[in-house]
C-alpha cells in the first residue's frame, strides 16, 4: 500500500509565533500516529539562526518526540547523510523567513527531492510562512517587504499565502495576481492550519477560536474567497481526521 | 575593476588581520569609503556582523550590512544600495549556499554590475572564492570543488595549510578537472586588476600564496608566489608578551605536577 502523503501549512502559528500555545504543534505530532515521533527542523529559511534552533528543542523536547535539526550552512557530515536522516523521521518541520532564500539553499544541496521522496514515503512534512509557502507551486511573499511572487517546490499544485487577515498589501497582492492567472489556491490566517492528504485538502484546523483558512479563486474575473469551516482545537478532544472540509461561503473582496 | 582575494581573515585585532582590513580600504582613493559587508554565507549571523561593525567603526568609513535573510525594506533597494558601495566586503560560510541565495536574490548580477562600475569586491574564504570559475568548498561537511562566479579566471583555495584537506582535494582537482589556480594562506591575499593578477600580500610572517597547475598525467605543480609584506606597528592581541607565557608554562607544568602526584 502507498504511504499517505500528507503535508500541514500554517498560516503562522506554532512555537515560532505563538509561544505557550503548543495546539499547532501538538497537531502535526499526532498526525504522525507515533507516540514518540522522531521530528527534524529544517531552519534554511532563516539562515540556520542558533536562536531558532535553540526555540526549537525547547518546543519539542526529548520527552515527546525524537528531536534533530539539520543546519545547511554549518555542514559537518557527509553528503549522503541528510537523505538517510530525512527518510527516516515521521515529521519534517520548517521554520520561517525568506522563502527565496530557502528554496535556493534547498536545492543547492539537493534537499529539494529529498523532500519530494520523504513525501512519498509518508514522513508528514509541515512549516509556517516560507515553511507553508515553500511546498506550493507558487505564493505570496512579504519577506522581504513589498509582496513578491514566488515559485515553491511545487507538491501542492496550488497557490498559497500566510498571514492572510492581518496583512492587507498581501492579501492585495495576491488577489491582483489571481485575476493575472496565478493558479487558485488556499490563504491561512495567523494560528490556522490546512492539512492536505494527497494533493487535496482534508481540514483546517486551529489554535486560536478566530484564526481560518480559505480557498481564493478567481471566477469570471473576480476573486471569490470562501471561509472554510476550521476546527479549533483547543478543546481537549483527541483529533480525529476528518474527510473533507465543509465551506462556507462569504462575499469575496476584489 | 578591483578584487580582493582573502584565504583567511577576521574582523579582530589577531596577528595581521588589521593590516588586511587597511590595505583594503586603501584599495579606493575616497577620504570616508563606503563599505557594505554581505555576511550571506554564514546565514547572515550576528557574530559576524558584530566584529564588522566593531572593527570599522574605529575607521574613517561608511559602513553598513545587508542582511538576506533578515531583509527589509524590499528587494528594489538592493541596487541602488550595493552599485554606491566602493567596496563590498563577502564574510565566509558555506560557498555553496552563498551562491544559492545570491542567485536567489539576483545579488550575483547586481556585483558583476558593481565590480564593472568602480566598486572593489572584497572576501574572505567562501567570500573569496566566489568570485573565481571554481573553489574548494566545505559546504558539504568534505573538501571538493564547486562553481564560483567566473568573474575570476582559474580556481582559488583557502586556508592552505591551515586545512590540509582542502590543499588536497585543490592539487588533486587541478591536477584532473578544474583549471589552474592558487592556494591562499590565512592573512594572505591576491589583488587582481580587471581578470590579471596585480600582486599578492602577506600580513602574518608564514602566510603565503602558492600557484597551483597540472603537470599532465594527474600531477601537479605547487609554486610558492613571491608576496609583499604589509606591516603593522600595532601589536596583535593574539601573541601574549613574554610574562604571560612564562605564566602559562608555570601554571600548566603546576597542574602537571599536580596531577602526577
Amino acid at each position: 500500500m502507498a504511504a499517505k502523503r500528507q503535508i500541514v501549512t500554517f498560516g503562522g502559528g506554532g512555537f515560532s509565533m505563538e509561544a505557550g500555545n503548543p495546539l499547532l504543534d501538538e497537531f502535526v505530532l499526532q498526525l504522525t500516529g507515533r507516540s514518540h515521533p522522531r521530528v527534524c527542523f529544517l531552519p534554511q529559511a532563516s539562515g540556520d539562526a542558533d536562536h531558532y534552533i535553540v526555540r526549537f528543542y525547547r518546543a519539542f523536547p526529548a520527552d515527546r518526540c525524537l528531536p534533530s535539526h539539520l543546519s545547511l550552512f554549518r555542514r559537518i557530515r557527509s553528503a549522503r547523510e541528510p537523505r538517510r536522516h530525512l527518510l527516516d523521521q515521521d515529521l519534517i518541520y520548517v521554520g520561517g523567513g525568506s522563502v527565496r532564500s530557502l528554496i535556493g539553499v534547498w536545492r543547492a544541496h539537493g534537499i529539494d527531492r529529498i523532500l519530494h521522496e520523504a513525501w512519498h514515503r509518508g514522513v508528514v512534512l509541515c512549516g509556517l510562512s516560507a515553511g507553508s509557502l515553500c511546498w506550493f507551486a507558487e505564493g505570496v511573499s512579504t519577506f522581504h517587504g513589498p509582496p513578491e511572487r514566488v515559485e515553491g517546490l511545487g507538491l501542492l499544485p496550488w497557490s498559497n499565502t500566510v498571514h492572510y487577515s492581518s496583512e492587507h498589501d498581501r492579501r492585495e497582492a495576491y488577489h491582483r495576481w489571481l485575476r493575472d492567472g496565478m493558479r487558485p489556491g488556499y490563504a491561512a490566517d495567523d494560528g490556522a492550519a490546512l492539512h492536505f492528504i494527497g494533493d487535496e485538502l482534508a481540514q483546517v484546523v486551529a489554535s486560536r477560536g478566530d484564526a481560518r483558512g480559505y480557498r481564493v479563486e478567481c471566477r469570471a474575473g473576480r476573486v471569490v474567497t470562501t471561509r472554510l469551516a476550521t476546527r479549533y482545537l483547543g478543546n481537549g478532544e483527541a483529533i480525529p481526521l476528518v474527510r473533507a472540509a465543509k465551506t462556507e461561503p462569504v462575499p469575496a473582496r476584489i | 575593476m578591483l578584487i580582493l582575494a582573502l584565504g583567511g581573515h577576521e574582523f579582530s585585532r589577531r596577528r595581521g588581520n588589521e593590516a588586511l582590513r587597511d590595505y583594503m580600504l586603501g584599495l579606493v582613493e575616497t577620504d570616508r569609503p563606503r563599505i557594505c559587508l554581505l555576511p550571506t554565507a554564514s546565514g547572515d549571523t550576528r557574530e559576524q556582523i558584530a566584529a564588522f561593525r566593531q572593527s570599522m567603526g574605529s575607521m574613517e568609513c561608511q559602513m553598513s550590512d545587508l542582511s538576506l535573510f533578515r531583509l527589509e525594506g524590499g528587494r528594489s533597494a538592493l541596487r541602488e544600495h550595493l552599485l554606491q558601495q566602493d567596496i563590498v566586503y563577502v564574510g565566509g560560510g558555506s560557498m555553496v549556499n552563498l551562491l544559492a541565495v545570491w542567485r536567489a536574490h539576483g545579488i550575483d548580477r547586481l556585483l558583476r554590475e558593481a565590480w564593472r562600475s568602480g566598486t572593489v569586491l572584497c572576501g574572505q574564504s567562501a567570500g573569496a572564492m566566489c568570485w573565481f570559475e571554481w573553489g574548494i568548498t566545505r559546504s558539504t561537511g568534505v573538501a571538493r570543488p564547486a562553481r564560483g562566479l567566473g568573474l575570476l579566471p582559474g580556481s582559488l583555495s583557502v586556508h592552505h595549510h591551515r586545512d590540509p584537506d582542502r590543499r588536497r582535494a585543490l592539487l588533486q582537482a587541478v591536477s584532473l578537472v578544474i583549471p589552474p589556480g592558487y592556494g591562499v594562506d590565512d592573512q594572505a591575499g591576491l589583488l587582481f586588476r580587471g581578470r590579471e593578477l596585480a600582486e599578492a600580500v602577506s600580513a602574518r610572517p608564514g602566510a603565503g600564496v602558492w600557484r597551483v597547475e597540472s603537470a599532465g598525467g594527474g600531477g601537479w605543480t605547487e609554486t610558492e608566489l613571491a608576496t609583499r609584506r604589509l606591516s603593522d606597528p600595532r601589536s596583535a592581541i593574539d601573541e601574549p608578551d613574554a610574562h604571560v607565557a612564562e605564566l602559562r608554562r608555570t601554571v600548566a607544568a603546576r597542574s602537571g605536577a599536580r596531577g602526577r602526584a
